[in-house]
């Protein structure tokens, strides 16, 4: 119960951390929107000829999602090594709160950060016509499911900042979802991959987040994309997760 | 029961040891001063004793419980301010004092009323709804005092909480402490690199040098350790130093002779009347003296005496202190 309230309070502590910081947030939003634009603007009109992607924009809205969600935890690892930094970090580790629940709830807050950019990019990409193919009930399940994965790779971030304290680190680790987003399908179909490309696609765990997400948006409900996104999404988590409690288990001992 | 017990207390980092095995006994309800400079371990000692690392070796029980085994009963105890006010500048003051209220599960009414009454106690009640970050730097130190007593500790450790401080500030810190021990009881373990602070605020006190505790007693006794007058004669030619210590060492009635800081540093029992033989027999020997004084023993002269040098304070630079 005291984990659960501990979570909840700093929760709330970070979002409101996030609200009193509206440049960065906006910067959070407006990144990935402008490499959606620019995507969908340079390779757009030719993607239905060149790989039978009819509905490009609706193929990236789930490719600005995630960068979104690799912006926010980005920006939550500096804010873990600003509290550790200005010591605010080893007060909440002098409280008796549970210690996994101090660092869970800055993830959670990230969490709940993707959701709304998820839901703020759902409806840009409405209104430039990418429709919904599942209606509510699949934005309800893409928005669980940015919850999952915002704060599975926030927990990369954690991890990353409680164990190096950097600044530069934490920074860094924000673009490490980069590299895994341009092996995957972020950008065309894995049929018209090189060899090589479709091999290093099919194992990369975020080929099926991003598949899930365009099953709801664009091709309708399939239940074996959204399990192999599911999937993906809680290894993730337990991966972060692990990494997570590691690191606080080396800054305390 | 000792409110904080250790034995053989040890925390390495690597091939340093911060702490070389410390032994601790104190008594409810006493200011206990912990003196060192900067490097000496004192800062490791009390983020042992609050749960915040994990000793090496040794033990410790604070308030009876074992700071290992268990932890977060401990820290239900006990209030610290650490060294760094470690506060978070985007919160007003009265929303951090209600989330560690909260954190440390006090409830409604309960939590309203004693935020409220901390913020009157530390007087930040007109800046109780502005962001932290406009907070000077005594203001912060005094809310960081404030979080540390929102759950009604009954032991508190401070981690130098005047550093940096200006005059004031720091007289406001010693009210409040002062007030803490006296009128509610509380334990204070509280690490200072300034003498007169352990002076004036410490009923007992221990220096700490290298890791390891040099001299243990009240500032009364310590003093008194020392037992005679000190005579501090500067000896402008470095090169005449050792050469004048063993002249002093010399005069009649002189216990002891030590060098420090390009002086010797003579402990005497009637001072007044050896500082005349004392820079006789230095001219006599062809010494030159510089400034000489006559002081009663001073914690100073303990730290030194115990090793062999003054003890040297590190300030913050400006833009980490701050005034009230």
């Amino acid at each position: 119960m005291q984990s659960l309230t501990t979570v909840y309070f700093l929760t709330l502590r970070s979002l409101r951390e996030a609200v009193r910081n509206p440049a960065q947030e906006a910067g959070n939003v407006l990144i990935p929107l402008f490499f959606f634009a620019v995507t969908v603007g340079s390779i757009g009109s030719i993607a239905g000829d060149a790989f039978g992607v009819d509905n490009f924009t609706g193929f990236q809205v789930p490719v600005a999602i995630l960068a979104a969600a690799s912006s926010i935890s980005a920006s939550a690892g500096l804010g873990t090594i600003t509290d550790i930094q200005r010591g605010y970090f080893d007060k909440l580790l002098l409280t008796p709160a549970p210690r996994s629940a101090i660092v869970l709830g800055r993830i959670t807050a990230d969490g709940v950060r993707t959701v709304l950019i998820t839901a703020f990019i759902v409806g840009v990409g409405l209104v430039f016509g990418t429709g919904f193919d599942t209606g509510v009930p699949g934005l309800l399940v893409l928005l669980l499911g940015s919850f999952g994965f915002g704060m599975a790779y926030s927990g990369f971030n954690a991890a990353i900042a409680l164990r190096t304290g950097s600044p530069q680190a934490a920074a860094a680790g924000g673009l490490l979802l980069f590299p895994l987003i341009f092996l995957s399908t972020a950008f065309a179909p894995k049929e018209v991959f090189a060899d090589w490309l479709q091999v290093l696609a099919t194992i990369n765990p975020i080929t099926y987040v991003l598949e899930a997400q365009r099953a709801l948006i664009i091709d309708g409900w399939d239940g074996l994309d959204l399990l192999r996104g599911a999937a993906a999404t809680l290894g993730f988590s337990i991966a972060s997760f692990t990494l997570t409690l590691l690191a606080l288990r080396w800054r305390t001992s | 029961m000792s409110a904080i017990w250790a034995e053989g207390l040890v925390k390495h980092f690597d091939e340093v040891r911060a702490v070389d095995g410390i032994d601790l006994d104190i008594a409810p309800g006493t200011i206990f001063g912990f003196l060192g400079q900067n490097g000496s371990g004192k800062t490791t000692t009390i983020r042992m004793l609050t749960t915040l690392l994990r000793p090496t070796a040794g033990s410790a029980r604070v308030d009876g419980l074992d700071i290992r085994d268990d932890a977060r009963a401990v820290r239900r105890r006990i209030g610290v301010a650490l060294q760094e006010a470690g506060l978070d500048d985007i919160q007003t003051g009265r929303e951090l004092l209600t989330l560690q209220a909260r954190l440390f599960g006090l409830g409604g009414g309960a939590r309203r009323r004693r935020v409220d009454e901390l913020l009157a106690i530390v007087d930040l009640e007109d800046a109780a709804d502005r962001a932290i970050g406009t907070y000077s730097g005594g203001m912060k130190r005094r809310l960081d005092l404030a979080a540390a007593l929102v759950h009604g500790p009954g032991i508190l450790f401070l981690d130098e909480p005047t550093t940096g401080l200006d005059p004031v500030s720091r007289e406001a810190i010693w009210r409040y402490v002062t007030r803490l021990s006296a009128e509610d009881g509380i334990t204070v373990f509280l690490t200072t690199q300034y003498l007169e602070e352990a002076d004036r605020l410490a009923h007992d006190l221990a220096i700490i040098d290298e890791g390891r505790i040099i001299a243990r007693g009240s500032p009364a006794e310590m003093k008194a350790s020392i037992g005679t007058d000190v005579v501090t004669v500067e000896v402008p030619a470095a090169d005449a130093l050792d050469r004048a210590a063993e002249v002093a060492a010399g005069v009649a009635g002189v216990e002891r002779v030590q060098i420090a800081d390009g002086a010797a540093v003579i402990y005497v029992p009637d001072g007044a009347r050896a500082v005349a033989r004392v820079v006789i027999a230095l001219d006599d020997a062809g010494i030159e003296v510089g400034d000489v004084g006559i002081s009663r023993p001073s914690l100073d002269d303990v730290f030194l005496e115990a090793t062999g040098h003054h003890l040297r304070v590190e300030e913050p630079s400006a833009a980490e202190g701050g005034a009230a």
